[in-house]
């Protein structure tokens, strides 16, 4: 059996090894996942008052303001031909 | 939305019928050939699927050697271009310390109790005249805010905020944290995550060009203590940062990681901050930016260091979220796939991630597959040997080149072989798992890994 053909049984081996031992790796990391006590836990506060939105980054339009007028349309583009 | 839902799940179903249906007309139509030779319909099976097996395998190979290749010679050319400008460094970029602009930055923590305080402490020790820290506590379960709490009060130069929050999730703590902050300039990192001192001066340069609208930073493993480690080491200096320093080149980084990324306060407000509908925040921001116009670069010198998972499991997980978070925030950008004109090289980019999301762990996985059983069946373990050599030598050139270029340990050249022999025949197979799930629409959770207080 020559170099070559050594080599080759050996990564044979070690690829088909390591495919099993990912799929089982998988399979138990999954079942931690859904073993783990408190995988889901957070803070008692976390539903409390709705949904979270991140209102700091939005602009702000007083709701009057926002009832009185109309979405602006958008400016014509001068032709500068 | 139920009906939008069912809609997207039926049209991804007629895609895959299509496909099967498609194989199945081929072999119908073939089968006269078979007939007439009196073969087996077995036979012609095992035939074609090898067939065309072995021709995609062929594709795939060419398609990474032209990966490789391009990353190397994009990577190369912009580490020249960092060169120059380092020439003319007195010229373009100096400036008195007063008139730099303010950094805020900001690290959102949730349960980062043994790591919080190093990692303040870093940040304590930073080469910058002008910057601010502010610690969201995303209502963390154990000490994290009276860990943090004993950091901000052990300096009195510098303004450390820490405030705690209900948990709402990494994407809603950096927004809050954005919404506090006060400098011109926001940086946003990890709770677990050290920054080199120089990392503020090195990134604010990159802003003296008004197109640029965030940078990224440079991520290394600091746990190096096994083989698994060691692995990650190299594969954040292969496949991470040199991706990112090829990208540079054409101020199109796909993913600001989420230990190190420098923004601008008035492009994270344009876009919205962080959308909260990903498991890739990070790169769903990114890609937000890019598809604005933003340009984004890499800067290799500000350097974070992270602590990785440093047992399989623990890997797996990050690696899980990891894939299918970029799945979902480049299935949100997905119009932009089919619009070359239009989205530029933005298009590209989405196609890259793809590659490497998706077609790169199942083309590894098939060529596994293909030619384990090519070598049992006929006696071909040669071939699956060849197709391996190939494979480790395109690492070992990568990682011989990136370790030059980062000035890494050398030692590191040694490990891309260990990568291709162990390591990543087990990540792919998470990584195929993972883009199966996120297109059946499987729920999932964060995940929060528990940390090992290495920093």
């Amino acid at each position: 059996m020559d170099l070559i053909s050594v080599l080759a049984t050996v990564i044979l081996i070690t690829t088909i090894g390591t495919m099993v031992v990912g799929v089982g790796a998988y399979a138990a990391f999954k079942l931690r996942d859904k073993r783990k006590p408190g995988s889901n836990r957070s803070d008692e506060t976390m539903d409390v008052g709705g949904p979270l939105e991140p209102v700091f980054l939005t602009r702000y339009v007083p709701g009057s303001a926002a009832e009185q007028q109309p979405d602006p349309e958008p400016e014509p583009v001068p032709d500068e031909r | 939305m139920e009906i939008r839902r069912v809609g997207r799940y039926a049209w991804r179903y007629a895609w895959a019928a299509l496909a099967v249906g498609g194989v199945v007309m081929l072999l119908a139509w073939s089968y006269d050939a078979v007939q007439e030779s009196q073969g087996s319909f077995i036979a012609l099976l095992q035939n074609v699927v090898l067939a065309g097996i072995t021709y995609y395998l062929l594709f795939f190979l060419v398609l990474l050697i032209v990966r490789f290749g391009m990353l190397i010679l994009y990577s190369f050319m912009d580490h020249l271009e960092s060169l120059y400008k380092e020439r003319g460094k007195e010229k373009v970029f100096y400036r008195e310390d007063s008139s730099l602009p303010m950094v805020s930055l900001i690290v959102p923590a949730y349960n980062e109790g043994p790591v919080i305080q190093a990692a303040m402490r870093s940040l304590l020790a930073l080469d910058y005249p002008n910057y601010e820290i502010i610690v969201v506590d995303d209502g963390s379960t154990d000490d994290t805010y009276e860990k943090a709490m004993v950091v901000a009060g052990e300096t009195t130069t510098l303004e450390v905020r820490v405030i705690t929050k209900r948990n709402g999730g990494k994407a809603d703590a950096l927004n809050t944290g954005i919404a506090l902050a006060r400098g011109e300039f926001v940086l946003n990192m990890d709770g677990d995550t050290k920054l080199s001192p120089n990392t503020l001066r090195v990134c604010i340069r990159h802003f003296e060009n008004s197109k640029v609208g965030a940078v990224a930073g440079n991520v290394k493993v600091l746990n190096r203590e096994n083989i698994l480690t060691r692995i990650q080491a190299l594969e954040y200096v292969e496949g991470l940062a040199m991706a990112r320093k090829a990208q540079s080149f054409g101020r199109v980084v796909n993913i600001i990681p989420g230990p190190l990324g420098m923004f601008r306060k008035s492009v994270l407000q344009q876009v919205g901050g962080y959308d909260r509908d990903t498991f890739a925040e990070d790169c769903d921001l990114t890609l937000k930016l890019l598809m604005r116009g933003w340009h984004i670069e890499y800067e290799p010198t500000a350097i974070a260091w992270v602590e990785t998972p440093s047992s399989l499991l623990d890997l797996l997980q990050q690696r899980y979220r990891w894939t299918r978070g970029i799945l979902q925030a480049t299935n949100k950008h997905s119009r932009a796939l089919w619009q070359p004109r239009k989205a530029g090289i933005n298009c590209y980019i989405l196609w890259y991630m793809l590659f490497e999301g998706v077609m790169w762990p199942f083309s590894n996985l098939l060529g596994n597959l293909f030619f384990a059983f090519v070598g049992l069946q006929y006696g071909l373990a040669t071939l699956l040997f060849y197709w391996w050599m190939q494979l480790t030598l395109l690492d070992v050139v990568a990682a011989a080149y990136c370790v030059v270029i980062e000035e890494e340990e050398p030692a590191l050249i040694f490990y891309a072989i260990m990568f291709r022999i162990f390591y990543i025949n087990i990540i792919d197979v998470s990584k195929v798992f993972a883009t199966i799930d996120e297109w059946r629409g499987q729920a999932m959770t964060w995940g929060k890994l528990e940390r090992e207080g290495k920093l």
